[in-house]
């Protein structure tokens, strides 16, 4: 029962993004994947549930080969692995309750009050009934992340996949994302990645970190190996110093 | 010499299977939006109704304006002509109104729906992909294209249709005025309709039709295969008027010769 990176690349065009990641997430365990604008994070969370497939190497969930099966096949690892998208991607022509909806209906076969029923619960518990009815294009970045969030764990996910969840939302939304990712993980024992450059809610949160750098996965490992690294890279990245050794590529 | 050579072919082949692979999503996609309607369901009624409304308003004025001049130009200059020659204007109404009906109005119509329909499509379609709507959609499990493309080809098969019945109406009616206002040509005589025939009828509501579900299949795959960020979008937007209308054009003709070598009396 895990999510497995085996020597994963991904090039896109001539551009070589990805080039050997290997890492792996358990359930309960809350792994954060850091590393530099636009280093690949993104790309490599989304091989996990087929969005992109590896130039070459392995991605399975669950013993399952996600870089082998087709589009019908994702189905089942899509209902089992939720994403929260860094843009929140809700859907522009539906109204907040409808997104919610959407998902639970295409998944779970349920009677259409019983599908609306559990929406407004969700949308409910991340603070959002009252404005159920309105559209994405109404409400600001923070109420659509909350939106996005409740559309995620709408099928009870087993693993959560959260692509920079706080970041721009207000320091006590922030910390109220931080301790849903904990109470998923450890009430309902859900295996969660998240992309983050959030320094507070790496430390306070994370179990595990990953830090992406140069198309590999530069180092893994306890949050308390970070702490005390001596690695001019990482002690670099976790001081947000301009000055040092780390490339970072646009710049 | 050989490596030059060498890099030709690889250009070559790869423009080939570029060509090639563009053709196979675009028959996909093509394929998965009509098996889309097929399957639809009432639930997205109210989508299909709103892009209804939002095409006829785009293009109502539009055409009403472009086709109306069109018609007043078109029948002055003939009118001039034969003036010029035999002064018989009898004629003139029965077979501009045949060739408004089977060949200059869906081309036409379908030419500027092209511009406004195409290009609002893969504009929304290719925003949705550059905010990962797209990405997230796959994962509910919803086939992009049933979502965005099956109600809006519904929607624009229906208008096309209907705007360019209305257009035929709008360019018949300003020839007939100024057939009547600048070279006396009386009404009656204007509009004689025995020339056009069960062929003609059917070649341009075909004409319509196709064209009208051409334009958002071509556009919708212009949208979604849109590169990263908003200048994608704004190339995605350029291709989708391109290429639609480049479709249109190319179907017209076909239909056409088809048309006059089988239902058609010339
Ligand atoms: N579909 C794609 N086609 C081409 N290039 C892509 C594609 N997706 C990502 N890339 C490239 O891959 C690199 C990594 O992108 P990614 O979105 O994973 O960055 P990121 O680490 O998530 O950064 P950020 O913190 O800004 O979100 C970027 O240089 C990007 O341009
Ligand atoms: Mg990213």
């Amino acid at each position: 029962m895990s999510i497995i990176f085996k020597d994963v690349h991904r090039y896109f065009g001539s551009k070589k993004v990805l080039t050997g990641v290997n890492m792996s997430v358990q359930p309960g365990e809350k792994l954060f994947v850091i590393g530099t604008s636009g280093v690949g994070k993104s790309v490599t969370i989304k091989h996990i549930i087929g969005l992109l497939k590896p130039t070459s190497g392995e991605v399975s969930v669950d013993g399952v080969r996600v870089d082998k099966v087709s589009e019908k096949e994702l189905f089942t690892i899509r209902r089992k692995v939720a994403m929260v998208f860094q843009a929140s991607a809700l859907f522009d022509s539906l109204s907040l309750l409808e997104n919610v909806m959407l998902p639970i209906r295409k998944h779970l076969k349920l009677k259409d009050a019983e599908v609306r029923k559990k929406a407004m619960a969700l949308l409910d518990e991340v603070g959002m009934l009252k404005h159920a009815g309105l559209y994405p294009s109404e409400i600001g970045d923070g109420m659509r992340k909350r939106v996005a969030i409740a559309r995620a764990l709408s099928l009870d996910p087993a693993y959560v996949l959260f692509d920079e969840p706080t970041t721009g939302l207000d320091p006590v939304s922030a910390r109220r994302v931080d301790s849903l990712i904990s109470q998923l993980a450890t009430e309902r024992n859900a295996g969660c990645i998240i992309v983050s450059h959030d320094l507070v809610s790496i430390f306070s949160t994370a179990t595990k970190i990953a830090m992406v750098y140069k198309g590999i996965i530069y180092k893994e490992g306890p949050i308390e190996d970070f702490h005390s690294s001596t690695d001019p890279v990482i002690r670099q990245f976790l001081s947000g110093s301009s000055s040092g050794p780390m490339e970072t590529p646009g710049f | 010499m050989t490596g030059k050579l060498y890099e030709m072919t690889a250009n070559l082949g790869g423009f080939v299977t570029g060509i090639f692979a563009a053709a196979l999503s675009l028959f996909s996609i093509a394929m998965r939006t009509f098996r889309g309607v097929f399957r639809f369901r009432g639930r997205a009624q109210g989508e299909v109704l709103k892009q209804m409304y939002l095409i006829g308003n785009r293009s109502l004025i539009f055409v009403t304006v472009t086709l109306g001049a069109l018609g007043m130009v078109l029948v002055f200059q003939v009118c001039l002509q034969i003036n010029k020659i035999t002064g018989d204007q009898s004629q003139v109404g029965p077979e501009f109104i045949k060739g408004m009906i089977h060949a200059f109005v869906p081309i036409l119509t379908a030419m500027m729906l092209a511009t406004r329909v195409g290009a609002g499509i893969a504009a929304e379609t290719g925003s949705m992909v550059v905010t990962e709507q797209i990405d997230a959609l796959r994962m509910t499990g919803v086939d992009p294209v049933d979502f965005i493309l099956v109600p809006r080809f519904i929607a624009s098969v229906v208008m096309t249709f209907v705007l360019g019945v209305y257009a035929m109406v709008i360019v018949i009616v300003a020839g007939a005025f100024m057939a009547h206002s600048s070279f006396g040509v009386n009404y009656n005589v204007f509009f004689v309709f025995d020339k056009v025939t069960g062929g003609d009828l059917f070649i341009g509501s075909l004409k319509l039709i196709v064209h009208g579900g051409a334009i958002p299949i071509v556009a919708g795959y212009c949208g979604l295969t849109t590169g990263r960020g908003s200048e994608g979008v704004g190339n995605a937007t350029t291709r989708a008027v391109i290429n639609s209308s480049l479709a249109v054009i190319i179907i017209d003709f076909i239909i056409s010769g088809v048309g006059l070598l089988t239902v058609q009396k010339i």
